[in-house]
């Protein structure tokens, strides 16, 4: 075993002990955790016991050092958006090098804190990068703050920038049923669809009639689903998105209730992507692949529910999306980057 | 009364409020568009039961979402009727679009207002040039169609004299391929021989690549010039600070600062708001305040509840524009604006939430 994957098993421990409500540091976790991220107890619950990345196998873990090069040392800028993608980020650091620095993100300064006590000694937390010449550094974050830290790097530094991107999910019209929108509830519910990975953006491939079944059938699965998972709180510019969308969508769409958000099954050939909180669009589409092909460098992730055919043209037309089953679009393999865009 | 003699006598009634020759009473015709509206367009319809169905006071009509443009038609008639569709300018996405069945209430607002804010005391003719490429027949720009209907009305002559050719270009001096600066320069000699005030109509992005041409120089020109300034970069030009591109193109034109004026216009709105900072102009107001026309008003709202935020405080422009009578009275914008002297402020486009994070904030698709 080398010393890569011995690294990474040791914050993978680290993490198991934070998912785990029966430790002192799996109680505090969801103590602190609810205040920094705005998710409701049942939403930090879900990512810590779905979404955090605990029992990943020797394959996987052995692909996740493969997947990046070795570094003298490494620093990590985290996201706040998704905390337990801080996790997977430490990971890749530490399968690189032995020397990891990670600051992390001032809005969720918490979980990188929590995973620095369950596995000490393997990374140090710091407020200020300072990266030299040789060293790499991976940053996670919007353009502004991904274009201000390449300003900010010395020459001789290799920047690996995981920029903004987002999901959608493609359903044909033979699996518009109530047990498909219930997976793609699965997917939109962790995270309140601030990640890259959340589905923002349903194409069903049929009729228009059938995906406002569908728009009204996820609308029902959002419903129930915030009812087990509330919806976490929304900060003023997101409560500001929501508005203008639903405002929007009711001029140009039918517009379903789903509980705390709003599914927008949109007739008109026109459409956009929903912004965070639990909102929808759907949108019927006779051709998805010409259409997902222009839309390719945004895409991260492709949630299908549809024949084997379909799924596998998506995968050759999006090499650079992952492609996979509703349902498990917010649980990626722990064998490399959760944003595998090169 | 069919809906189209209902748009008409509105249309008829918001020019006569515009002449002023009328005791209609804003809120009250702004009711009367906003019922009709709502009896023509299922969109709106939909908005309006939304907020409890009531169309009473004006701060019971919605605000129809620019996006809304962008998603579908935002019209009262059928497609068959447009005699334009003008459409936003987007450096990315699909443009959204604002169709017109009549386009007699646009002219006769742009007109009426843009007279106030950009000539001066002078009558009579002037020389007037736009610094925009030129729109073509069909215009699909709603600043195209206003520029060329400033030259026409204002000016409306030809510039062709001594050894200037080339006529057709002479009044549209900016296109994508650079400026014309010798177009320019022979429109200012013009207007000095004639002794005429000239009206320059320009992007900022243009004046930017007006000062960059003249590399220092100034121009010829007469020292009651105008020079109406509209828009900003949009990755289109290197940005300029407003006050610093105020200064050099006062100084390039040889006039005083006060002889730039600003206008605001939206291609999801039919009138105009001008900065009254024209010597001799009937529009008056301080620097960096753009002044509503009678037939238009602003209220700075809270982005999340809409309410109106109080006086002096920053929120998102809801824009009352009793010309649109036929799409949407009230538009609901995203642009950040507060209240001062006579007028609005300007201050950028509300920061979305997607913006700052790893998630996107992503354009129109087209499926």
């Amino acid at each position: 075993m080398s010393d890569a994957v011995r690294r990474v098993e040791a914050l993978v421990l680290g993490a198991r002990a934070l998912a785990d409500p029966g430790t002192q540091l799996g109680r505090r976790a969801r103590r602190v955790l609810v205040d920094s991220t705005g998710l409701s107890p049942e939403g930090v619950e879900l990512a810590l016991s779905r979404c955090l990345e605990t029992e990943p196998s020797a394959a996987e873990i052995t692909a996740l050092v493969a997947s990046v090069r070795p570094a003298p040392r490494v620093h990590v800028i985290l996201p706040a958006n998704v905390f337990v993608a801080a996790h997977r980020a430490i990971a890749l650091a530490l399968a690189a090098a032995e020397c990891v620095h990670v600051r992390p993100s001032r809005r969720e300064p918490h979980f990188a804190r929590l995973l620095a006590e369950a596995a000490p000694g393997l990374f140090e937390l710091t407020e200020k990068i300072r990266a030299e010449r040789g060293d790499h550094v991976w940053a996670y974050g919007g353009e502004a703050s991904l274009d201000a830290v390449r300003a900010g790097l010395p020459a001789g530094v290799e920047l690996h920038a995981r920029g903004p991107g987002y999901g959608i999910a493609v359903i044909d019209a033979a699996r518009v049923t109530p047990e498909t929108a219930a997976l793609l509830a699965a997917d939109i519910v962790p995270f309140e669809q601030r990640g890259c990975l959340s589905p923002r953006l349903v194409l069903v491939v049929g009729a228009t009639d059938v995906a406002e079944r569908f728009a009204w059938l996820a609308a029902e699965a959002l419903a129930e689903a915030g009812e087990r998972v509330p919806v976490g709180r929304l900060d003023d510019a997101e409560l500001a998105d929501a508005r203008a969308f639903r405002d929007a969508y009711r001029y140009a769409a039918v517009l379903f209730s789903a509980g705390p958000g709003v599914v927008a099954s949109s007739a008109t050939e026109r459409w956009g992507v929903a912004p965070s909180g639990r909102n929808l669009v759907v949108a019927a589409c006779s051709e998805p692949l010409n259409l997902l092909s222009q839309r390719a460098p945004e895409l991260t992730t492709v949630g299908v529910a549809a024949a084997p055919a379909l799924r596998d043209a998506l995968r050759k037309c999006l090499p650079h999306a992952r492609v996979v089953p509703l349902g498990t679009m917010q649980r990626p393999p722990f064998e490399g980057p959760a944003d595998p865009r090169p | 009364m069919t809906a189209l003699a209902l748009s008409d006598a509105l249309h008829e009634r918001v020019r006569e409020f515009a002449r002023g020759t009328t005791h209609d009473d804003f809120e009250a015709l702004a009711l009367e568009i906003a019922r009709f509206q709502a009896s023509a367009s299922p969109g709106f319809a939909r908005l309006v039961a939304s907020r409890g169905g009531k169309l009473e006071r004006l701060g019971d009509v919605p605000g129809v979402p620019a996006e809304a443009f962008r998603l579908t038609r935002v019209a009262v008639h059928p497609p068959e009727l447009d005699v334009a569709r003008f459409e936003t300018s987007g450096t990315t996405g699909e443009p959204g679009v604002h169709a017109f069945r009549t386009l007699e209430t646009y002219e006769a607002l742009a007109l009426g207002f843009g007279a106030r804010a950009l000539l001066g005391d002078r009558r009579g003719p002037r020389v007037v040039v736009a610094l925009a490429p030129s729109p073509g027949e069909t215009p699909t720009s709603s600043l195209g169609f206003m520029l060329a209907l400033f030259q026409r009305h204002w000016d409306g002559r030809s510039l062709a004299d001594g050894d200037f050719t080339r006529e057709l270009a002479a009044r549209w001096l900016f296109e994508p391929d650079g400026l014309y600066l010798d177009g320019l320069e022979h429109a200012a000699n013009v207007a000095r021989r004639r002794g005429e005030p000239l009206v320059v109509l320009a992007t900022a992005f243009a004046l930017v690549g007006l000062l960059d041409a003249l590399g220092g120089r100034t121009l010829p020109a007469p020292g009651e010039t105008c020079v109406m300034v509209t828009g900003g970069f949009k990755g289109r030009s290197r940005e300029v600070e407003k006050s610093e591109l105020r200064r050099d193109v006062a100084r390039a034109f040889g006039v005083p600062e006060t002889h730039l004026v600003a206008e605001y216009g939206m291609t999801e709105l039919t009138s105009q708001l001008y900065e009254g900072t024209l010597p001799g102009a009937a529009l008056s107001g301080e620097r960096d305040v753009l002044v509503e026309p009678p037939w238009l008003r602003v209220e700075p709202v809270d982005p999340v509840t809409l309410e109106p935020v109080p006086a002096g405080e920053l929120g998102i422009a809801r824009i009352v524009d009793l010309g649109n009578v036929d799409s949407a009275v009230v538009v609901q914008t995203e642009d950040l604006v507060r209240r001062r002297g006579a007028g609005i402020e300007l201050l950028g486009r509300r920061p979305g939430a997607t913006a700052r994070g790893c998630s996107l904030a992503v354009e129109t698709w087209l499926g």
